[in-house]
């Protein structure tokens, strides 16, 4: 039953009795018009039409942007798995180079090569002191002897397995600086055949790269 | 209500009856999918759906002292097939214009060009097993080798990764590092510092949906992956090729059947190279015997001869028995008054050296008079503080701790002042030279200095904590005589190097066999530069030469080295000039 009050009904006709008539005197029965008015409290109990809509057009908007993100993160999982395919194949070419590095970076490589531009390594411990120029220790010039002794068959005598599938770029290089340098035929034929040969330019003080200054002052390597 | 028709009611009755019908069923069937068959029925799904992946992670990298790569994890691939899947006869490569129809026997001599097989070899593993789902056609081919093969596109083909491991720099330190085999580190410190290298690989597990795309938050990740340590030791990768490609070219020059090698830093006693020939070269393991796979210089000891006497005068001044300018008459052939027999190496007249003399001259006969003023077991104590008869701080693999009786005969006594009798290590030498340039304080012989953890914390570092084994003093004395060895002895021309003041001894030592002394002969010298104040201590020696048997055959190699250990530490000449003490009276 509604707690909300309602208007008495109309009277039952048999319970009428002259009474009424005399309650109501002033009145004429022709013109009593009685209207359900709503309430204050019924007014607000009553669901609005504006609710309604906001509530369901927030639910539309809801499932759509659920579906939106839905296909947008498909769209991302696309993305994500061709960049991480992506990702897969830099890495392994970053490893790819990092080993050619390191095996270029062995002594015995980089011996090779030094040996095969024609250098020997120096017997003498002398250092030269950039801040006045003084050289300290006794500067003695390489030898024949101190090219670096390979085994046999040529190999090196500290064997590195890794090393037997890259090619040395020394000969080439001097190949390259001989067609390019200006200095006299000579020194660069023999330059390039002592690299070809792969034996060791080993007379001190014969250029093993053609220099274009050779009364200078070498450049000292310092470390 | 009780207007409402019967006929109405028992509609409605049936109506309700059928729906809690349909429900139960629906509950039914609720219960056994949810309850009953769920662990069964999710299980076959995830099958069909999730792909389990193990993210390989990588074993630590071994580096030398400046974090060149010694040993460095590197991914491999194995070319596997599934025969199963593989079609009997022939494929379509390629869409539109560009289609073409490789036969398997073709697509089997692709494969074999890129993996340097022969077809029959891998159209073998195409056939063996026809109904198998997994054969290797070639393992561990590179990155280059693997992507030339998923080129080609042949169903049925599949790359699998598989961690390898590299050793960039092959023999450089080979016997140090040691290797992996497949079972597994076998040798060296891949053996030893395991547990700072091994890594956990990481699984997980993610759906795919029907075109093979990965779910969106649908990865599990059961295990992360945890990258090894890495190893950090003590070596220059650099100097230690310069001393292996030194004591190589030697040994092979005297016929050597082995050699060994070390540079150790004085001040800190960590081994900046320490060298084995032959070496293994881990790359090719197969390439070395098998006796050679470890390090001689900790595994073998051996008795070293006169490169002992330095350590015995140092031990005699520590105790102020003696002194550089000590007096004895050195005949040739000495008997002892407790009738040992103690002979030099060659025959001479009777000498009146100095102790500084005895060693110039490395006479047996006058470090024997003169070692004999302390008793057995005050010596005996030097001998153990200077760490011989017990392995090095290092506690490499198979360690040697070498041969120190406690006992003494009367013969013994004299034996062990010149360094007979007794036997050690390569590497215990090399901490006896490094506890004499460091003014008798005995720092812990080094290789590794500690584990690396991927975020940068260190764990397992090396001990730094010195003890005195003589005084200062003594040690430096000695240091002084033995210079005399460079600037006076027989080997004084070889042993030179200009500019340096340098401290030298030499050892020729006879090897015993079956109790007896042959023919046989292991060379050695040891040093120190510059002898001012020392830095770097080297030690050489060639065991069993065949041409020249004396301790002259080590002398150039060691002059090579450690001029090479001078020039890469950019070692200032030395300003002043060697003391020469009087060697006779």
């Amino acid at each position: 039953m509604s707690a909300v009050p309602v208007a008495l009904p109309p009277r039952s006709p048999r319970r009428q009795g002259p009474a009424p008539q005399e309650r109501f005197p002033e009145v004429d029965p022709q013109q009593r018009h009685i209207e359900i008015v709503a309430s204050r409290s019924q007014k607000r109990a009553r669901p609005r039409l504006l609710a309604a809509i906001v509530t369901v057009g927030g639910l539309f908007a809801i499932l759509a942007a659920q579906l939106l993100l839905s296909i947008a993160t498909s769209e991302g999982a696309y993305e994500i798995s061709s960049l991480q395919t992506q990702q897969a194949e830099l890495a392994r070419d970053r490893q790819v180079l990092i080993e050619q590095l390191q095996v270029l970076d062995a002594p015995q490589h980089i011996a090779a090569e030094a040996q095969g531009m024609g250098m020997v390594s120096s017997a003498s411990t002398a250092f030269l002191r950039l801040s006045d120029g003084a050289v300290l220790g006794t500067p003695v010039a390489a030898t024949a002897s101190s090219a670096l002794r390979t085994a046999a068959d040529g190999s090196s005598l500290i064997p590195n397995a890794l090393l037997g599938v890259v090619p040395l770029v020394g000969a080439a290089n001097i190949a390259d600086a001989a067609a390019t340098a200006s200095a006299s035929a000579a020194a660069t034929a023999a330059a390039a055949e002592a690299a070809a040969t792969g034996a060791p330019a080993a007379v001190p003080g014969d250029p093993s790269v053609a220099s274009t200054a050779p009364a200078s002052i070498p450049t000292p390597n310092t470390h | 209500m009780s207007t409402v028709p019967r006929m109405t009611r028992r509609r409605l009755a049936i109506a309700i009856l059928l729906m809690v019908a349909i429900f139960g069923v629906f509950v039914v069937r609720l219960v056994d999918i949810q309850v009953v068959r769920a662990e069964e029925l999710n299980t076959e799904s995830l099958d069909k759906r999730a792909i389990g992946v193990t993210t390989y992670s990588a074993r630590g990298d071994i580096v030398d002292k400046a974090g060149a790569v010694l040993a460095g994890s590197v991914m491999r691939y194995d070319i596997t097939v599934s025969p199963r899947t593989v079609p009997k006869d022939s494929f379509i490569r390629g869409t539109g214009e560009d289609k073409v129809e490789i036969t398997i026997a073709e697509a089997a001599a692709e494969i074999a060009a890129i993996t340097g097989q022969t077809q029959s070899q891998v159209l073998a593993a195409f056939t063996t097993n026809p109904e198998s789902d997994f054969e290797y056609v070639a393992q561990r081919v590179t990155t280059a080798q693997m992507r030339e093969v998923r080129a080609l596109n042949i169903p049925g083909i599949y790359p699998r990764q598989r961690p390898a491991r590299i050793y960039p720099d092959g023999s450089v330190a080979g016997n140090l590092v040691g290797f992996v085999g497949t079972d597994g580190p076998q040798n060296g410190l891949e053996f030893t510092q395991n547990s700072c290298l091994a890594s956990t690989d990481g699984s997980s597990t993610y759906e795919r949906g029907a075109d093979g795309i990965r779910l969106p938050g649908s990865t599990v990740t059961t295990q992360e992956a945890i990258d090894g340590g890495t190893v950090m030791t003590t070596i220059d990768h650099d100097l230690q090729w310069s001393v292996q490609q030194a004591i190589a070219e030697q040994a092979l020059a005297i016929g050597a059947e082995s050699a060994s090698a070390t540079v150790t830093e004085v001040k800190t006693g960590k081994i900046l190279a320490l060298a084995d020939w032959p070496a293994v070269d881990p790359n090719n393991v197969n390439g070395s015997s098998a006796d050679r796979m470890g390090s001689l210089a900790f595994s073998t000891p051996y008795e070293p001869g006169s490169t002992f006497k330095p350590m015995t005068a140092a031990m005699l001044l520590d105790q102020g028995v003696a002194d550089p300018s000590s007096r004895v008459t050195v005949p040739y052939r000495w008997t002892s008054p407790d009738g040992a027999v103690v002979r030099d190496a060659n025959p001479h007249p009777d000498q009146q050296l100095t102790l500084a003399g005895v060693l110039e001259q490395s006479s047996n006969v006058g470090i024997s008079q003169l070692a004999v003023r302390l008793p057995n077991s005050v010596r005996y104590d030097y001998l153990r503080a200077f760490g011989v008869g017990s392995p090095t701080a290092v506690g490499f693999q198979g360690e040697s701790a070498g041969l120190l009786s406690s006992t003494w005969s009367n013969q013994t006594k004299y034996d062990v002042a010149y360094g007979q009798g007794v036997s050690v290590t390569a590497a215990q030498m090399a901490s006896i030279y490094q506890t004499i340039g460091n003014g008798g304080v005995k720092m812990p012989l080094t290789l590794v200095t500690g584990c690396k953890h991927a975020d940068g914390t260190i764990t397992d570092a090396a001990s730094t904590e010195g003890t005195r084994v003589v005084s200062e003093a003594a040690a430096d004395s000695v240091v002084q005589m033995m210079e005399g060895v460079v600037s006076g002895g027989s080997l004084s021309k070889a042993l030179q190097i200009p500019g340096y003041r340098v401290a030298a001894k030499s050892g020729t030592a006879e090897i015993a066999a079956n109790g007896v002394y042959t023919r046989d002969r292991v060379v050695s010298l040891a040093g120190l530069a510059p002898a001012e104040d020392p830095q770097y201590a080297v030690i050489v020696t060639f065991v069993k030469p065949s041409t020249i048997k004396t301790s002259a055959a080590a002398a150039p190699t060691f002059t090579k080295i450690m001029t090479q250990v001078l020039k890469t530490y950019r070692v200032t000449p030395s300003s002043t000039s060697p003391p020469n003490l009087p060697t006779t009276w």
